[in-house]
């Protein structure tokens, strides 16, 4: 008796080791190399830069002040208004088609749908050549708008997705009432249905923020080195090309910190409301 | 119906009582599929167009049909973004699911943790790639070397052999997005109700049966979409090799290939048909997902 109680102990203990084990390996796997970058973002002199070691010496915040130096302050501002205009058009632009979808009366809603979702399986490289052209026409190379128009046609489709779900959730009784107390339908949307939606709508919010925060390949292609649009993820790409063989390692991952570090607080702050939004996007029972 | 067609004009009859429903669906429509329209399908047609001429640098020659079209087929150097683009893609989304759904079921679970696990998961997914892609070029790279030193290798150049680099790549690329697949598949695994699993283990199943034909069957929709959009967003593939080997060693993708002929190259006609065709490709594969997803998911997309 005694023996088998001891045994049941013994197995729980060892379920719960290896359980925790197993979260402790997914921690390791999403934080460690962050705290890497940290590191070795504090690190100084080429012995200490060099060196696999994590211990290995001396620190300072020097990297930090050369990140600026070299103008990183205007690729955080250039970043902040491309990604800034983004969301704010799109989230505008896409609420409205997402209302219209998820509640007005519409002809061939499955069409529109198929229409959006081929516009988000979209490969962007394919706008590549064609945007560059009409852009070079038109004087948007180098420009907020060149960057920002195509971001918000390509996030308008996981925009209206997710925001899609969130009105569809929203009981259709309360919308009702309001009709019935003579609301008109826009009305309904506005004072009603929006203010309800507006976990939604930041959820959305905060994704399509990150998707222009990070897109590289059309910002490098239509704003590659000029300060006045370039934007942080070209910056941090282009620290390369000072010496072919030899990244300048400190001021790169010192870059890379001060980018990642804003957003990983927002993350954790609001990340019930991220996941919400993310998995409403994409996944469908 | 017919009075509502031009929705702006509508006010005029019913302005007291604002629009007809329908009228104020297309008003609210319009301007997403005026933007998609313009910014997304335009350009395609744009790039046909383009495709057809022949161009010397950036003067137009003339027109020269489907001409490049027959060049880029029979460039090598296509075909080997097409294969470094194919193998990056079946390696990067076989790893992703393999290690997204492990965390997944781990995640389901834990109940102590769960949180701060579920935070963390969010932050490879919230790092930019070109810093994942500085990042992990540091961790291969000869000097600092971290990975050599953990695995006790000496000066062993990741990614300067021609296997290895794409190793590389597609190790980068699982780390920032497994994590993202453990999401989208733990939100499938929660609306798998636990009475099912209950009432299986009473009846003597094993964890392995349960997991075959409980987790599995049930999960399959969730699976299917996380594979559609990871698989799309591998074949499009360009900030990881780009930062990490600037397409040396046989990494250099489709989306790579594309940039450079507008960028260095200079060449808007030869350009717009690789474009055209990288298009062709990503959109056929599309096709072929949401065929196999049926077309519920169109329309269960739109939550009704």
């Amino acid at each position: 008796m005694a023996k088998d109680e001891g045994a049941v102990v013994e197995t729980s203990f060892w379920r719960k080791f290896g359980r925790y084990s197993m979260l402790g390996f997914i921690l390791l796997w999403c934080l460690f190399p962050f705290v890497w970058l940290i590191d070795t973002s504090l690190k100084l002199g080429d012995r200490a830069l060099n060196s696999p070691s994590l211990t290995q010496g001396p620190f300072g915040l020097q990297n930090y002040i050369s990140v600026f130096d070299q103008g990183f302050g205007y690729n955080l501002r250039n970043s902040a208004i491309v990604a800034g205009t983004t969301t704010i058009v799109c989230i505008t632009v896409g609420s409205l088609a997402a209302y219209a979808i998820a509640r007005l009366p519409l002809r061939g809603k499955v069409v529109i749908l198929s229409a959006i979702l081929a516009v988000a399986l979209f490969p962007s490289v394919a706008l590549v050549p064609p945007l560059y052209e009409l852009w070079r026409n038109l004087g948007l190379l180098n420009t907020y708008p060149g960057l920002y128009i195509p971001y918000t046609a390509f996030t308008l489709p996981l925009t209206i997705f997710i925001l899609t779900t969130f009105y569809a959730s929203i009981p259709k009784d309360l919308e009702e009432a309001a009709r019935v107390d003579g609301a008109t339908a826009f009305q309904a949307f506005y004072k009603v249905v929006l203010p309800l939606a507006a976990p939604g709508v930041f959820a959305a919010a905060i994704i399509v923020f990150v998707y222009a925060w990070n897109e590289f390949l059309l910002a490098s292609t239509f704003a590659p080195r000029d300060l006045v649009a370039q934007t942080v993820p070209v910056a941090i790409a282009a620290f390369t090309g000072s010496v072919e063989f030899q990244r300048p390692i400190g001021t790169i991952t010192a870059a890379c910190v001060i980018v990642t570090i804003p957003m990983i607080i927002m993350t954790l702050i609001l990340q019930r409301r991220i996941v919400a939004g993310l998995t409403a996007g994409a996944v469908k029972g | 119906m017919s009075a509502t067609t031009v929705a702006g004009r509508a006010p005029a009859v019913k302005k007291q009582r604002g629009l007809s429903d329908t009228g104020l669906a297309r008003l609210f429509l319009s301007p997403s599929v005026l933007v998609m329209a313009l910014v997304a399908a335009f350009p395609i047609i744009y790039a046909f167009v383009l495709s057809l001429y022949l161009y010397q640098g950036r003067l137009r020659e003339g027109f020269g049909g489907l001409e490049n079209y027959t060049e880029a087929l029979t460039e090598p150097r296509f075909w080997d973004a097409v294969k470094a683009t194919f193998i990056f893609t079946i390696t990067s989304v076989s790893g992703e699911f393999a290690i997204g759904l492990g965390f997944a079921l781990i995640m389901r679970q834990a109940f102590h943790g769960r949180g701060i696990t579920r935070a963390s998961i969010l932050v490879p997914w919230v790092i930019p790639t070109v810093i994942a892609a500085q990042l992990w070029y540091f961790m291969f790279s000869v000097t600092p070397g971290f990975v050599n030193h953990i695995l006790g290798l000496d000066r062993f150049n990741w990614l300067g052999e021609p296997g290895w680099a794409m190793f590389s790549i597609v190790f980068a690329d699982v780390w920032k997005t497994a994590p993202f697949v453990a999401l989208l598949l733990l939100a499938g695994l929660q609306t798998i109700p636990d009475e099912l699993y209950e009432s299986a283990r009473v009846d003597g199943a094993t964890t392995w049966q349960r997991f075959r034909f409980i987790t599995m069957p049930l999960l399959k929709p969730a699976i299917l979409v996380a594979l559609l959009f990871r698989t799309v967003d591998a074949l499009r593939v360009f900030d990881l090799p780009q930062v990490m080997t600037g397409g040396a060693n046989n990494t250099e993708s489709l989306s790579m290939l594309v940039q450079r002929f507008v960028v260095v190259t200079l060449d808007p006609g030869f350009g717009s048909a690789l474009s055209t065709l990288t298009f062709i490709l990503v959109l056929m594969i599309g096709v072929l997902f949401v065929r196999a997803l049926g077309r519920d998911f169109v329309v269960g997309t739109g939550g009704e």
